[in-house]
């Protein structure tokens, strides 16, 4: 191997050390207080409440049903 | 408190198909989709039986147990929902559920799924009760509106049942005294072994 090729690829060795050495440090200089634990989907009342009634319609449908 | 539930009874199953076709035109459900369908098993043989198939609205639904994002609800009526709008289509509910139910529209390239799409029990979904959105998303509320499922409603043996899980269980009980015989009799295999086919 040339002295320049070897030149070359310890210069990208360094880019690559530097470049981890940052991407570290920015990941651990994220505020604590921004990272929000992940919530699970939590319905209100309005949209799990009781829709089904025994109207008349559906007294109907039981009763026709019933032989 | 009332439970929702479907309870399709086979000896009156004839396999019309009208439930699925009933369920489809009612919630405009999109190409490549049935919410429900006929299941025969023995086709073409003696005692060949169809049940209509749909999500059951599982107590303890896996489901909502796999899903990665959360999107499943159950309603006061013990109706299992879910939100369109949190789904990612990632397709572990399908694996999940027993009975196939959940189903994607498959749109877009590069084998996507797209949002999930499965039974409400005609309780709509999780939008503003018989708004616009809510039946583009989901389909029509009939619970809201006082109603039961027009797949049930218009099933024309009966065969389908759907409602309050006692009331309709009630139903099925005084149906099977009435006939008396093979499935629906209670006892009828210890009596008559296998061989005395109905």
């Amino acid at each position: 191997m040339s002295e320049k090729t070897t030149k070359q690829a310890l210069d990208r060795r360094g880019f690559l050390k530097v470049a981890s050495l940052g991407s570290a440090a920015a990941a651990a200089s994220v505020a604590p207080g921004l990272v929000t634990p992940a919530q699970a989907y939590n319905p209100g009342n309005e949209e799990t409440k009781g829709r089904y009634r025994e109207t008349d319609h559906v007294k109907a449908f039981y009763r026709t049903n019933s032989y | 408190m009332a439970r929702m539930k479907f309870l399709c009874d086979a000896d009156r199953c004839i396999e019309c198909n009208a439930c699925v076709t009933a369920c489809k035109n009612e919630n405009e459900v999109p190409w490549g989709i049935n919410r429900r369908r006929v299941v025969t098993i023995n086709d073409g043989k003696p005692g060949e039986r169809s049940i209509s198939m749909a999500c059951m609205h599982c107590t303890d639904a896996p489901c909502a147990a796999v899903c990665p994002v959360d999107c499943f609800y159950v309603t006061v009526d013990k109706v299992v929902l879910h939100s369109k709008d949190l789904c990612i289509g990632c397709g572990y509910c399908f694996y999940a559920c027993p009975f196939g139910a959940p189903q994607y529209p498959k749109v877009g390239n590069f084998g996507s799924r797209g949002k999930m799409d499965k039974c409400t029990f005609c309780a709509g979904g999780p939008e503003a009760d018989l708004s616009p959105a809510e039946f583009q998303k989901y389909g029509s509320n009939r619970l809201a509106e006082g109603k039961l499922p027009l797949c049930a409603e218009m099933c024309s043996t009966k065969s389908l049942l759907a409602g309050d899980g006692d009331i309709i269980a009630k139903i099925y009980k005084e149906r099977v005294v009435k006939r008396g015989y093979g499935s629906g009799a209670w006892g009828w295999k210890t009596a008559y072994k296998e061989t005395v086919a109905i």
